[in-house]
């Protein structure tokens, strides 16, 4: 008798206690927590500020460490390999393959998911353990501006983001004055496969940039990545190939051999079949900066001649 | 008969409760492993006190892992029976409904429902059974005719049914071209990942009245096995019982195939091993095929999350990786 009031008391004087920390946590959790609406129009509830962030893509953690803040991120995906200490970081599987244990394990209170890659039951999954998650959707130069300012907001570095989306667009800007001399807009073919030869379409960054860049993307329309017999590429005649390294090794050697076979082809006759680095157009994020530099100055050397003197001198 | 019924009762119910301590200790392994450390004290504390302390890996256990061995043991209970089964009634000791192209027609149809968009339940489940109902026509079509060969005949439409089906869905995943095509390739390759509590109970609503009637029907299958004209006097009607016991099957193995994907072997490995061990009393053999089949199942689901060393690998390839040897090995001594 005595041992079962014992206990009762010894429960009740624990409920207490948990009643009274619910009470505690909740009400300083409400004071600071922010209720947003992310990309996918979920509405998510996060604390007030994230320490223990996982990102569930290279490109979020290319993004966050863009904001300054990679110090916060406790867990990424294969492959986040930019900037150099994101490798240090521990992974959690590929972005369509999330190990959910070490997600959970790592006790995030933030994970930062991408619209498309990440599997949907994951997330459900992560909310039912009541890890909040903020999905955002990167995938072009406008996006990425998008995603700067909702991450600056949440991770308490707007200054820094507002930085970071000036720097962009000054330099978008100062291509964009460039290219708009140009007298012609050649065709272009952009290979990211080799076999099957698979290039991009009209939603995709890449063709953004282009455009942006200053060429016509041959294979503009609604597949995304769609896929090209070798004849259909030659009926193109594209005036420039440009061939992504995603192949690595000699590989690129032998694809611009194999195009080079065709001699009628203007890209093949005015030797323009080029060679870009991957890194930089598998992603969007803030680098893309950087894929445009480099796609506008491939495109149209003669514009960008002057500039290099200058420099050198 | 009478004085031999209990007997039989006693070494049915001894066997069962056996392979059911096994299958429990197999999925306290399985809650105890995975990418975090630490589990088989946070078991033991919950088999000793009923309470863990470590809220996070509790909540890694129960919510991500429980659910992950639940789903596992109702795969690997499934398709040992449906091996089981198919090995019965086609007195045959080499069906399996991979091998038998089965699964291959409800990938099919799942794909298919995947591609329209429809919800893994019921949308995809109702194409899956379509197709694998299809598929099992189409073998019984083609195997049927000359008696001697039918053992032999019955195999070979099935590899070539099972063919057919991975040329179409080969097809349909050339024709995807999106995100969607990652998906589709693991899930094709049997996965577990994606499991959830909400699919271990739909799947246990759907398999456990399956399991109950194919426990009935056990004392059937034994005759059926004494031959056809034997069983015909002991009052078996072999066209109802063989069709119930082909549908029943099937459906279950397309409710499998669209859950979790394409899982081959586990019907061949399990069925074969405890026919060797147990005899071939199908009373015996029903419940011994569906507990020692998910322990079986659940070890390799296992062994698919920890051996490597980053993320892991679908269930299917360990699966095969162990059956297709036995499947040869079984292949030749059949033959000689």
């Amino acid at each position: 008798m005595k041992s079962s009031i014992n206990i009762i008391l010894k429960y009740r004087l624990f409920l207490i206690i948990a009643a009274a920390a619910a009470l505690i946590f909740t009400f300083t959790d409400v004071s600071q927590s922010k209720i947003l609406k992310d990309q996918l129009g979920r509405v998510v509830t996060i604390s007030g500020k994230p320490e223990r962030i996982v990102a569930l893509a290279p490109s979020i953690t290319e993004i966050i460490f863009a904001l300054g803040k990679g110090s916060l991120i406790k867990g990424a995906t294969q492959y986040s390999n930019f900037p150099e200490r994101a490798k240090k970081i521990p992974r959690i599987g590929s972005y369509v393959h999330l190990d959910i244990e070490k997600i959970v394990a790592l006790r995030p209170d933030l994970c930062v998911a991408v619209k498309d890659g990440n599997p949907q039951f994951v997330i459900k999954k992560l909310e039912a353990l009541k890890i909040p998650v903020y999905a955002v959707d990167p995938r072009n130069i406008e996006s990425v501006i998008e995603t700067l300012k909702e991450l600056g907001v949440l991770l308490d570095a707007s200054k820094k983001s507002k930085a970071v989306i000036q720097n962009m667009q000054e330099r978008i800007d100062k291509i964009k004055k460039i290219v708009a001399k140009a007298d012609h807009i050649p065709k272009i073919f952009f290979q990211i496969g080799i076999s099957p030869i698979v290039s991009v379409g009209t939603n995709t960054f890449v063709h953004e940039l282009i455009c942006l860049a200053g060429g016509t993307n041959l294979a503009r329309g609604n597949i995304s990545y769609p896929r090209y017999s070798k004849e259909q590429v030659l009926a193109f005649s594209p005036e420039i190939f440009i061939i992504t390294s995603m192949a690595r090794g000699g590989l690129f050697e032998k694809v611009k051999l194999e195009w080079s076979r065709w001699s009628d082809l203007p890209a093949v006759k005015n030797d323009r079949i080029l060679l870009v680095d991957s890194n930089i157009f598998d992603r969007a994020t803030p680098r893309l900066i950087d894929a445009l530099e480099v796609l506008a100055k491939l495109i149209h050397p003669e514009l960008f001649t002057t500039e290099i003197k200058r420099s050198q001198k | 008969m009478n004085k031999k019924t209990p007997v039989v009762l006693k070494r049915m119910i001894f066997i069962s409760l056996s392979f059911l301590l096994l299958l429990a200790g197999a999925m306290l392994i399985g809650l105890s492993m995975g990418s975090t450390k630490g589990g088989f004290k946070a078991i033991w504390e919950f088999v000793v006190s009923g309470s863990a302390d470590d809220s996070v890996l509790n909540a890694i256990i129960w919510q991500i892992r429980f659910p992950r061995v639940l789903v596992a043991a109702l795969v690997g209970a499934t398709l040992s029976v449906g091996g089981l089964i198919f090995q019965a009634i086609l007195k045959n000791p080499l069906a399996e409904p991979y091998i038998l192209g089965i699964s291959g027609g409800s990938a099919i149809g799942a794909i298919i429902g995947i591609l329209i968009g429809l919800s893994r339940f019921p949308g995809i489940n109702i194409i899956a059974f379509s197709g694998s109902i299809v598929t099992l026509l189409l073998i019984l079509v083609m195997s049927s005719g000359k008696s001697t060969l039918i053992k032999d005949s019955l195999l070979l439409s099935g590899v070539m049914v099972n063919a057919f089906c991975s040329a179409v869905i080969m097809f349909l995943i050339s024709l995807t071209q999106d995100f969607r095509l990652h998906n589709i390739m693991f899930w094709l390759m049997g996965d577990l990942s994606s499991s959830d509590l909400y699919q271990a109970k739909i799947l246990m609503l759907m398999l456990f009245p399956c399991f109950i009637l194919i426990f009935l029907y056990s004392n059937t299958m034994n005759l059926l096995l004494l031959g056809n004209e034997l069983a015909i006097t002991m009052g078996v009607n072999i066209k109802a019982v063989t069709m119930t016991l082909l549908v029943v099957t099937t459906f279950m193995v397309s409710a499998i195939v669209s859950q979790c994907g394409l899982i081959g072997f586990v019907g061949l490995v399990t069925p074969h091993l405890l026919r060797l061990l147990l005899g071939s009393d199908h009373r015996i053999l029903v419940p011994a095929c569906i507990l020692g089949g998910s322990t079986y199942m659940v070890i390799c689901d296992l062994l698919a999350r920890i051996l490597p060393a980053h993320g892991e690998m679908p269930v299917g390839v360990i699966t095969a990786m162990i059956g297709a040897p036995i499947f040869i090995i079984l292949l030749k001594k059949t033959k000689t």
